[in-house]
């Protein structure tokens, strides 16, 4: 099993310094923007990319975290849950989403979260950062904001790791 | 021999010559990195200009083929405490004084740099030459002295060429390029075109860049004609666009920003740049006499992405509406550290995705 580190810790916060300016340049700043993330590594990611943006603009954007289980296509529905811990939903009406997940893939992870998000209100628009796109897509989906492009055989295992839950800052691809 | 430096406000030093046996004019600044002399002496950021060296023995590497910043120097004179003749570096080829002698530039050592140093930090830039006699004649002369404001047309290519590569077609306009940018995007295999900087936006156009990089260059950059300003404006418009040095400082003005000359010129490695982002420190070689001022910045183009935390002077800056960018500093690395070389590698992924974009 032949593991190989593709972002180590520095690349990847280049890539999610990138991904931030990226995102006030198509968002003409951080106006009406709420950052939500994809449990559990899209989180950390987004609230990576809230620091940074208060960095920059000394401005507070509100983070969400969104549980997409329930939602995905491969599970029958048991319950009517939503997502989001209502606890920590903010009002999406007519506000600017960008989704933030750690790998996209086939696309099904995105049109889940998307299921979700539309089930607590129409936002404005919603943008999809993912800090590597691995290709093989099986659904009209793409990204707005990309930190890395790595194609990928689809027998190999793309690993992102957070400091936050994993130690550590790195993607790996072992096959 | 004994020769003289003689400053505009009347100061003398007394040294020896090395180099060249000329007469000099020029502007007189100085330089507190402890490496890289060869770098700095050939760099045309420094046309027209005196290097004070910091560094109390300067030479003891020689000069070597790699170490080139530009083919000749541009600068008017050298000025270091002690001329190491002893040189322990087995590529030495050649020493300082040989090939000042061979490109005509004068030299002067034994001179108390720590004295004419802390001078120069209250005066500031200031008029300055080498003579071997210091006489009325020689004050005349140097206060008829007029220095040329021409130093980008002294130093820029007058005409286009390209360093071939296999990788992303790069532009690069030319103020006074440093060598060391070209070296850079070589380790990229860019394939680099040099345009002059009087080039016009359809030249540019034309030849469909990846990627623009404005040079840096020397001088004031308010010396330049309006022209380049306007080909800024549009080019960033355009595609993926990186200003360094003189090429920030343009940028700066083409989108609004205005210009502060510096009381004493920076030109060093010891000031820590903060990357505003990610709060990360890091150095880089610093060449600057001028910095863009806070307050003129214009809040719907531009946004401040680095700082000097020693004079908290403006190191890098970013457009709102392109994915274009700046710094003041050198991410070259010659001479200098090499951390600040991400910037490249920054550039190369934004040409990356504004490449597959466009596909």
């Amino acid at each position: 099993m032949a593991e190989k580190v593709v972002l180590d810790q520095a690349a990847m916060q280049r890539a999610l310094t990138r991904i931030t300016y990226e995102i006030l340049e198509r968002n003409k700043g951080g106006q009406d923007l709420i950052l939500v993330g994809v449990k559990t590594r899209g989180e950390f990611l987004a609230q990576r990319i809230a620091n940074r943006l208060e960095q920059l603009e000394q401005v507070q954007i509100p983070v969400m975290a969104i549980d997409i289980t329930n939602y995905r296509d491969d599970r029958l529905h048991e319950e009517d849950n939503f997502g989001l811990n209502p606890d920590e939903t903010v009002n999406i009406i007519d506000q600017k989403i960008v989704l933030v997940d750690d790998v996209l893939y086939t696309g099904r992870t995105t049109r889940a979260a998307l299921d979700a998000l539309i089930q607590i209100g129409r936002p404005q628009a919603i943008s999809l950062a993912v800090l590597v796109d691995r290709g093989h897509r099986e659904l009209p989906i793409r990204a707005d904001f990309v930190g890395k492009n790595i194609p990928t055989a689809q027998t190999e295992k793309i690993r992102v790791l957070v400091e936050e839950v994993d130690g550590r800052d790195a993607v790996e691809i072992t096959n | 021999m004994t020769r003289h430096l003689i400053l505009e406000d009347g100061t003398v030093f007394a040294g020896e010559g090395f180099g060249s046996p000329a007469t000099t004019f020029g502007e007189i600044i100085f330089d507190t990195a402890m490496v890289g002399y060869q770098e700095t002496i050939t760099n045309p950021i420094y046309d027209g200009q005196m290097i004070v060296f910091a560094m109390p023995v300067v030479g003891a590497d020689g000069i070597h083929a790699e170490a080139y910043e530009s083919i000749a120097p541009k600068v008017r004179g050298v000025i270091v405490h002690d001329l190491a003749e002893v040189s322990t570096n087995r590529q030495r080829r050649m020493n300082l004084d040989r090939f000042l002698k061979q490109h005509n530039v004068p030299g002067i050592c034994q001179v108390d740099t720590r004295q004419l140093i802390r001078h120069l930090r209250e005066t500031g830039p200031q008029k300055a030459t080498i003579v071997d006699v210091v006489d009325d004649h020689a004050f005349d002369q140097l206060n008829a002295t007029v220095l040329t404001n021409k130093q980008v047309q002294n130093t820029a290519t007058p005409k286009a060429y390209a360093n071939p590569g296999h990788g992303f077609h790069i532009i690069v306009i030319d103020f006074g390029l440093k060598h060391g940018i070209l070296r850079i995007l070589g380790e990229y295999d860019a394939n680099v075109t040099v345009l002059p900087y009087s080039t016009t936006v359809d030249e540019v156009l034309t030849l469909d860049p990846d990627g623009i990089i404005l040079s840096t260059g020397p001088g004031n950059p308010e010396d330049l004609p309006e022209s380049v300003l306007t080909l800024i404006r549009v080019l960033q418009t355009k595609a993926p666009l990186l200003g360094v040095g003189l090429g920030h400082e343009l940028f700066a003005l083409a989108n609004g920003a205005s210009l502060q000359a510096l009381p004493a010129e920076y030109h060093g490695m010891n000031h820590p740049i903060q990357e505003i982002i990610s709060q990360q420190i890091f150095y880089a070689r610093q060449g600057r006499g001028y910095v863009v001022d806070w307050h003129s910045l214009n809040a719907n183009k531009l946004f401040a992405t680095h700082r000097d935390l020693v004079d908290d002077s403006i190191q890098g800056l970013r457009h709102r509406d392109f994915p274009a960018f700046s710094v003041q500093f050198f991410p070259d690395g010659a001479p200098g550290p090499l951390e600040a070389s991400v910037i490249i590698t920054d550039f190369f992924e934004t040409v990356a995705d504004y490449v597959q974009e466009s596909n």
